[in-house]
């Protein structure tokens, strides 16, 4: 299973896939911004996406209305792991047809359950 | 300042502590700054808009810093480095995140930008409100043997 973190913070990429890893994930493919992570998307295969909101180039969110407008990748799930909390926030990821939205904070076993939820969607 | 713009910092801090690094912050006792300047030796600030505009600023001394990067990866780290820089930064943008959560359930909506990190002690920041500084201290526990350790990370911040 090929998993994307996206996240401007190594840090917060690093936490990830240090929860990735917990769960026997380990092929990790990583990228700073939404616009770096299409370039990914387009050389590799990837099962799942996980990223960050607020990011430089590309916000998360853009990120994300750009994959569910591709027929190529808008069937892969779609995590947004972010800081933005509000409701409107929330609302408009729902909106643009994210899969699972977590708030940092999170703990280890809230995106771990998030992950295996959505290995289990596309039977991985 | 009105107490709803205190109690949001508060239960962010103490929220992300618990959350992403298992331990209790205690809250010291709230102080005025005089100064302009950064409390700690590693310090994000973030600027915030909306209903209402301010800046928060998280500041640590060069162990608490280490000890937060640690903490949250796992990997040691010998000195300031850009690993620890960014784990700053990081911690900056989710209690940013869970004090503007808090301020939403008081009616006041606010977002916030990219944090910038700043190393050194006493640089002088531009807080974009003139009020007064509040800083809250938040003590936390260092050494897992439990020989009492603790370090301090300061939330400084000024809203109107």
């Amino acid at each position: 299973m090929n998993v994307l973190v996206v996240d401007d913070f190594a840090t917060m990429r690093k936490i990830i896939k240090n929860v990735l890893k917990q769960i026997g994930i380990e092929s990790v493919f990583e990228a700073e911004n939404g616009k770096m992570a299409l370039d990914v998307l387009k050389k590799e295969a990837i099962d799942l996406i996980i990223s960050d909101w607020i990011m430089p180039e590309m916000t998360g969110i853009d990120f994300l209305k750009a994959c569910k407008s591709s027929e190529e990748i808008k069937n892969i799930p779609f995590l947004m792991v972010t800081a933005e909390a509000q409701k409107g926030c929330i609302m408009e990821a729902i909106k643009s047809g994210v899969d699972n939205y977590i708030v940092k904070p999170f703990t280890p076993d809230k995106l771990q359950a998030a992950i295996e939820k959505a290995k289990a969607r596309i039977g991985k | 300042m009105d107490i709803k713009y205190i109690n949001p910092f508060i239960i962010a801090a103490q929220t992300v502590f618990k959350t992403m690094l298992g331990i209790s912050a205690e809250m010291g006792k709230a102080v005025l700054k005089t100064v302009n300047s950064t409390s700690g030796d590693v310090t994000g600030i973030m600027g915030l808009v909306g209903d209402k505009k301010g800046t928060v600023a998280i500041s640590l001394s060069e162990k608490g810093a280490k000890f937060v990067y640690k903490t949250l990866v796992g990997d040691e780290c010998e000195n300031i480095s850009q690993d620890v820089v960014d784990a700053i930064g990081e911690i900056t943008n989710i209690i940013s995140g869970q004090a503007r959560k808090e301020f939403e359930r008081s009616g006041i909506n606010l977002s916030a930008a990219i944090p910038m990190v700043i190393v050194g002690k006493n640089v002088e920041m531009n807080f974009i409100t003139k009020i007064p500084i509040i800083s809250l201290p938040f003590y936390f526990p260092i050494d897992s043997e439990n020989t009492g350790d603790k370090e301090v990370i300061y939330v400084d911040f000024s809203f109107e």
